[in-house]
């Protein structure tokens, strides 16, 4: 008999496993069924010892008999209270309401575990099987039937204001469990109670809270408020800068109203987002404007570029040079306190390939070995990486993302040291001439 | 030249007041004589005023100022409009264009460089004058006109003051002058000008490339051409002619 618990401790185990390991919402929601699947592990550890020792009375201490089975007793309560809570998160985040008798129901748990701790234990023997009963085993059925009644209660009460999906999935595991509990009750030898529970947890955790669907809802998250970063009118943003510069101008501060010119040209080429590819014309113009910022900002950063006047029309991926060059500066200028040189060339590549060849070069602190052996790594394995939405490295990843999906495979970033001190970011971009769409 | 009287339509009381005090009129021959800060008031204003050149913010109050063209337009076919934009969109220009005499330039507004464009609306009134003027005799006792007609037959060549001070008999002063007095620009700017007008025709209307199209319009080296169209144009021959393909 035990080996059916057993296994499902093991499934328990491994949905545990991949559950923790899965990025989520940090929600009240997922916290709980977070506890649900430890409490779930205990009491599945608990069910078993017990299913083994009440059908050795003769050997196994009673006191010890006793102090597992008030475990066993005390999880169970806690397992269904999490049930309970998990579902009324569930109808709490879809109706946006309050759910009532919550207060009952916490105080209830109380009173159910000091019940499962005080209450006397008697063991019934019979010859199909030994089980407990009496006031002890009453606990469970009871706390059991208040929380199941206070479930089916929240979901007829709600029923029309939960997604149908949520609700069929609550309302089928709910049956599970009140078909299980009803066989427990009528042959208390088949000991089924926790493979009820572990259906329900499985229900659960395929449906609502399956971590493919966490991961994407989290992403979505993110997402969103990216998309809402954007979302600020940039044409707001660049007529409002635009008054200022022109009263700048009015009051004669030149300096003041020349860099919010740079910043004005820089938000209003930066916001054309919506292409993929751009003329290579294009994105300089939009790195001019970033570097006549940042030079202004930084007066001993210096600036020089060597650009093939033929190379004008040919597109490149959008927004793909900025990166870098910030990168440049954030990681290798910076560290030298912002003193230094940075060159960007673009030429025609002399190789086989129908290629342009684009190189940042800064004067910087170059890469120690151990950025140098990440950046490495990310850039050759730039496929099995994660897209991250944050960090250092996001940049680049993205630059040769993107590489690799607009110009092809044999196209690429990569990174090589100076001689005397930074480095250089080679690009090799396919030759596309064309309308930018 | 008679002074061009000047109206200033912009909602915002900043950027009027820019153009206002940031821009040297006076040296350009020009006066503001007026402003409006929605369609409405605009439309009053150039009633009343009948000015020569609009300056013409198109997102305003109450009518967009291509209404305001558009009905103006009807009336004073000859009238001169500016249309200023944040919007730095090709369906816009193309709708501009169509209404005569109207220039586009984008914000932010460069004031410094704003004198091209007043210069290239002084040659394109000049030139629809000439148009208008059904007196044939009339026109070719005027120097200027057979100066500024051999410059349009002839810009790919190597033109200078001296070259035409020689071909009609003048000299290179007085058709500095002449220039000055009857176009209100100087001759490097009408050549320019007229160079570029011809640039961007052959920029969207065939497929040559911009080497090409530099030598057809006088300019033996292209750089020198992509920067000059880039100073006037505010963005290079390739993207010029990019953004009128993708707007059609």
């Amino acid at each position: 008999m035990v080996r059916m618990e057993i296994a499902c401790f093991l499934i328990l185990v491994f949905v545990a496993f991949i559950y923790f390991s899965a990025g989520r919402k940090n929600t009240a929601l997922h916290k709980t069924f977070s506890a649900l699947l430890i409490a779930m592990l205990f009491h599945l550890v608990f069910d078993a010892i017990t299913i083994y020792t009440v059908n050795h009375l003769e050997t196994v201490p009673t006191l010890l008999n006793d102090i597992l089975h008030r475990f066993f007793i005390g999880t169970m309560v806690l397992v269904v209270y999490f049930f309970y809570r998990h579902i009324s998160f569930v109808v709490e985040d879809e109706t946006g309401t309050q759910v009532r008798f919550m207060r009952f129901a916490n105080i209830f748990l109380v009173i159910a575990e000091l019940g499962a701790l005080v209450l006397p234990i008697h063991y019934s023997v019979t010859p199909l099987g030994n089980y407990s009963d009496g006031i002890h085993a009453a606990v469970i059925y009871v706390s059991m039937s208040v929380y199941l009644l206070l479930c089916v209660g929240m979901l007829v009460f709600h029923w029309r204001r939960i997604n149908r999906k949520k609700k069929f999935v609550i309302a089928a595991a709910l049956i599970i469990e009140l078909c299980v509990s009803f066989v427990q009750a009528i042959v208390p030898t088949s000991l089924i109670s926790g493979m009820g529970l572990t259906l329900m947890t499985m229900a659960f955790y395929l449906t609502l809270e399956n971590p493919d669907i966490l991961m994407g809802e989290l992403v979505e998250q993110k997402l969103s408020m990216l998309y809402l970063k954007s979302q600020v009118n940039p044409h707001f943003l660049y007529n409002t800068l635009d008054t200022i510069r022109i009263q700048a101008e009015l009051n004669q501060d030149k300096e003041v109203a020349n860099q919010l010119m740079h910043l004005v040209n820089f938000f209003r080429l930066s916001v054309k987002v919506d292409r993929q590819m751009v003329a290579l014309d294009d994105e300089m113009e939009l790195l001019y404007a970033y570097m006549e910022l940042m030079c202004y900002r930084y007066p001993k950063l210096k600036v020089s570029y060597e650009i093939d006047p033929e190379l004008g029309e040919v597109l490149v991926p959008n927004f793909i040079l900025q990166p870098l060059v910030e990168n440049s500066l954030l990681h290798g200028l910076k560290n030298k306190g912002y003193q230094g040189e940075l060159k960007v060339i673009a030429r025609k590549y002399e190789g086989q390939l129908p290629a342009i060849e684009v190189q940042v070069i800064d004067t910087g602190s170059g890469f120690d070995k151990e950025t140098r052996e990440k950046i490495e790594e990310l850039l050759l394995h730039y496929n099995e990486k994660e897209q991250k939405l944050e960090g250092d490295s996001i940049g680049v990843l993205n630059v040769q993302k993107r590489i690799k999906l607009l110009c092809g495979k044999k196209y690429g970033l990569w990174y090589t040291d100076n001689e005397d001190c930074g480095v250089t970011a080679h690009m090799l971009l396919r030759m596309t001439k064309g309308s930018g769409r | 030249m008679k002074k061009l009287n000047v109206l200033l339509v912009d909602d915002e009381i900043k950027i009027r007041e820019g153009f206002k005090r940031l821009f040297n009129w006076e040296e350009h021959g020009c006066e503001v004589v007026g402003e409006a800060s929605d369609g409405m008031e605009a439309i009053n204003q150039i009633e009343f005023l009948k000015p020569d050149i609009v300056i013409m913010d198109i997102n305003i109050p109450i009518m967009s100022g291509l209404k305001v063209i558009e009905l103006s337009r009807m009336k004073y076919p000859s009238m001169a409009f500016i249309i200023v934009s944040g919007y730095d969109d090709f369906a816009f220009c193309r709708q501009a264009l169509r209404l005569q005499i109207t220039d586009y330039i984008l914000k932010p507004v460069n004031f410094e460089e704003f004198g091209i464009c007043i210069d290239r609306l002084k040659v394109a009134l000049y030139e629809s004058g000439m148009q208008s003027e059904k007196g044939a005799e009339e026109q070719e006792t005027r120097v200027i006109i057979s100066i500024t007609k051999h410059l349009q037959e002839h810009m790919e060549e190597d033109i200078s003051l001296a070259y035409l001070a020689e071909k009609f008999h003048l000299s290179a002063q007085y058709i500095s002058q002449l220039f000055k007095n009857e176009i209100g620009v100087n001759f490097l700017a009408y050549l320019t000008n007229l160079r570029m007008e011809k640039a961007k025709k052959l920029l969207v209307t065939t497929a040559l490339p911009i080497t090409e199209v530099a030598e057809q319009v006088g300019y033996s080296d292209y750089r020198v051409f992509t920067k000059v169209f880039k100073k006037v144009e505010s963005m290079t021959p390739s993207q010029y002619r990019r953004g009128f393909m993708e707007t059609e």
